[in-house]
């Protein structure tokens, strides 16, 4: 299986710690991971993240939920522009900052992680080929244009095509 | 889990977002620092030459074996130009490759006509050229209309004049 992180697709792993790979892939992925270090370190991360998302309840709705929804619009419409510059600003309770933290972290260091890959993750680029006709077309340019370049190149007149 | 769709599609965004980010420094540290100014763009002659000998062969294997061996020839006479000469034609060339391409034909077009004309005449226009690019736009277009111009030349030429000074800026 080819290294979901050197391929820049660390989305097999999101899928496999989230549970969503069929039963060979994870297989597979589980192969390779037992000799990919990073692989691994960035599962054990998501499944973290996973574990904090599992650990976060949204409370229950109470009854009057559209009631007081309704009210705080109806404030926000009112606010002033301070209030609406500050809010932001405003500390975030534990429980909301708890996953929104873990998530920021885990996406900060597969970003690092990519970013600074081992020797091993370097791919080398691939040779470009370069068509014989787009070579022909060329050097008639680089002709034209060398028997039109030289300040001496009318009493030379380059009788020797390139 | 009710919301484990939506929180899939958060994070598998946000890595994308990220992983997108990052591709961009990573490419930047596999290639070199070069000014620009002083490194004109690799033209496809040069990137040929950076092919391996297999797909040179290979590409070349698809045309008539006459006209193979003109580019060998050709390519080798390119290769073997001084290095200076080769810089200067590299850095033409890159100022032609970047006109948009009805602007190259009719630099080509003009390009071939020159190389028809007696070099004596070749001579003068090229030098009428480098002065005219010398000169602000206010001037050169004063002299293009001017009697001695019109004199000098002949339609043809000063038509070539006029395109190679306005689209070619050496």
């Amino acid at each position: 299986m080819n290294c979901p992180i050197q391929n820049r697709n660390p989305e097999a792993l999101v899928a496999y710690t989230a549970g969503a790979l069929d039963r060979e892939a994870a297989r597979a992925l589980e192969r390779h991971m037992a000799d990919c270090a990073a692989c691994r370190s960035m599962a054990a991360d998501q499944a973290a993240v996973w574990k904090a998302l599992d650990a976060w309840e949204a409370p229950a709705i109470s009854p009057d939920f559209d009631r007081r929804l309704y009210r705080r619009i109806d404030r926000e419409v009112r606010f002033s522009w301070w209030d609406r510059l500050t809010r932001a600003f405003r500390p975030m309770p534990l429980r909301q900052a708890l996953p929104v933290t873990a998530s920021a972290g885990l996406l900060l260091m597969a970003g690092l992680l990519l970013q600074h890959p081992g020797p091993s993750t370097r791919v080398a680029p691939r040779g470009e080929i370069v068509r014989a006709n787009q070579v022909e077309s060329t050097l008639d340019d680089l002709d034209l244009l060398r028997q039109f370049g030289a300040p001496d190149s009318a009493e030379s007149a380059h009788p020797d095509a390139m | 889990m009710p919301c484990d769709s939506g929180r899939y599609a958060l994070i598998r965004f946000g890595l994308i977002l990220l992983l997108t980010g990052a591709a961009g420094p990573a490419k930047s540290q596999q290639e070199p620092d070069r000014p620009a100014a002083q490194q004109p763009a690799a033209n496809p002659i040069d990137r040929w030459n950076r092919m391996t000998p297999e797909q040179r062969e290979r590409e070349l294997a698809k045309l008539p074996p006459a006209r193979a061996r003109l580019i060998r020839q050709r390519i080798w006479r390119y290769n073997h130009m001084r290095p200076e000469e080769r810089q200067a034609l590299r850095e033409r060339y890159q100022t032609f490759a970047q006109l948009p391409p009805e602007k190259q034909q009719l630099v080509r077009q003009r390009l071939r006509e020159y190389r028809e004309l007696p070099a004596a005449r070749q001579s003068l226009v090229h030098r009428e050229v480098a002065q005219l690019r010398a000169l602000p736009d206010a001037q050169r277009q004063a002299r293009m209309n001017g009697d001695e111009f019109v004199g000098r030349f002949s339609p043809q030429e000063r038509q070539i004049i006029r395109d190679l000074t306005t689209y070619f800026p050496d």
